[in-house]
């Protein structure tokens, strides 16, 4: 085979291999970031986080959010919620970024998958 | 309140479906530390070639007697004709021992402790994901094209009320009038499937909820090569490349691993 060829080959399957676990890296990242809290499933975003930043930061104790199936669920200690979001979304993040420049740093497939 | 797993198992010709609970299993009892409970036609076998008093909370002992056939691939260029033993898994309301049970398709493998925080009356999932990013997955999203939603019977949650023990009877019901549900549903294929039967029912009672995630899973068309703890490695079929496969691992995900036999394989070591 042409040497080319067999490169351009090659560079094609680390591609793909890239992209699938990035997706695969993704996927464990939102699931890193569910938080079960009485009975509800909340799916940790910055905007989750800002909104119950915004209701420690205005002196609310107790609050009422709405979980990922649209159940309202009842908060009864916001900074104690607060914490434990924040806590675990930097968690995932942190070890997503890991997980991330390690896949960046490796030029093939083995390296991807190691 | 007991929480416990329910696994279903009933070998075929080639396929070992009873090594498979005995591997998943302990990776419940790992991952989500939860007792199981299999439920199989062979129980002397699970004893004796199994170890199966050690492995499961309980042997229930369950004829689904009705054989499908199905097609079984094992990669993109191998493929069988098989019997599939599916006819008995809406029973599990009634033979289940737990007040809430988790059941699991056996070739489901755990990796993590997500499922056991299922805090709802009834969960199953209709969201999922194939770890290709490639292939067609619509069959995944609606029953048919024109009807309604996919749910997977693949994992279903479960506690005992009698909303779920009119569940469990209208999918009963669906089962044996399948012909009839089939047509009405647009639902192209002859062959009994579970997902067609519980997705129906759920669209009848409307009281399910989703299971925490996602359903990730890899079809028949690709490879399980090897597991080591939470970490799967798989070949996953290309993109327009019958038999050639691109290397993927993950790590922490619960993963549905429709190619039985390179499960079985991995297995058997």
């Amino acid at each position: 085979m042409d040497e080319r060829l067999s490169k351009a080959l090659e560079f094609g399957n680390y591609s793909t291999t890239l992209e699938n676990q990035k997706r695969m890296l993704h996927e464990k990242f939102i699931t890193d970031t569910l938080y079960f809290f009485n009975g509800g499933q909340f799916s940790i975003t910055k905007e989750l986080i800002n909104y119950v930043f915004v209701l420690q930061s205005t002196g609310q104790d107790t609050t009422v959010i709405v979980d990922d199936n649209n159940i309202p669920i009842q908060i009864e200690n916001v900074e104690q919620f607060y914490s434990n979001i924040a806590d675990k979304f930097f968690t995932a993040t942190n070890e997503y970024h890991i997980q991330y420049e390690k896949l960046q740093s490796a030029r093939s497939v083995d390296g991807l998958v190691k | 309140m007991t929480r416990g797993v329910v696994l279903f198992a009933h070998n075929n010709e080639q396929i070992d479906y009873v090594a498979q609970a005995c591997f998943l299993a302990k990776r419940i009892k790992h991952f989500m530390d939860l007792p199981t409970t299999i439920v199989t036609d062979d129980k002397q076998r699970v004893l004796k070639y199994y170890n199966g008093a050690n492995v499961f909370d309980n042997i229930i002992v369950s004829n689904p007697n009705i054989k499908n056939k199905k097609t079984y691939n094992d990669g993109s260029l191998s493929k069988k004709v098989l019997d599939f033993k599916n006819y008995n898994r809406s029973d599990v309301y009634d033979i289940t021992p737990y007040d809430e049970t988790l059941v699991m398709d056996t070739d489901y493998i755990i990796s993590n402790n997500l499922l056991a925080n299922c805090n709802h009356d009834l969960m199953l999932y209709k969201n999922s994901l194939d770890v290709s990013g490639w292939r067609d997955d619509s069959e995944f999203r609606l029953i048919s094209e024109t009807s309604i939603d996919f749910y997977w019977a693949t994992v279903i949650f479960f506690r005992k009320t009698k909303e779920n023990k009119m569940f469990f009877d209208l999918v009963k019901h669906i089962k044996e009038n399948y012909a009839h549900y089939r047509l009405l549903y647009q639902i192209t294929s002859t062959v009994f499937r579970n997902d067609y039967a519980f997705s129906i029912a759920a669209a009848i009672m409307k009281n399910v909820v989703d299971l925490p995630g996602k359903m990730v899973y890899t079809t028949a068309r690709d490879i399980l090569h090897k597991v080591a703890d939470d970490e799967l490695t798989m070949l996953v079929e290309k993109q327009d490349r019958v038999g050639e496969y691109t290397l993927l691992k993950s790590k922490g995900t619960n993963l549905h691993v429709m190619n039985k036999f390179s499960l079985n394989r991995m297995i058997q070591g």
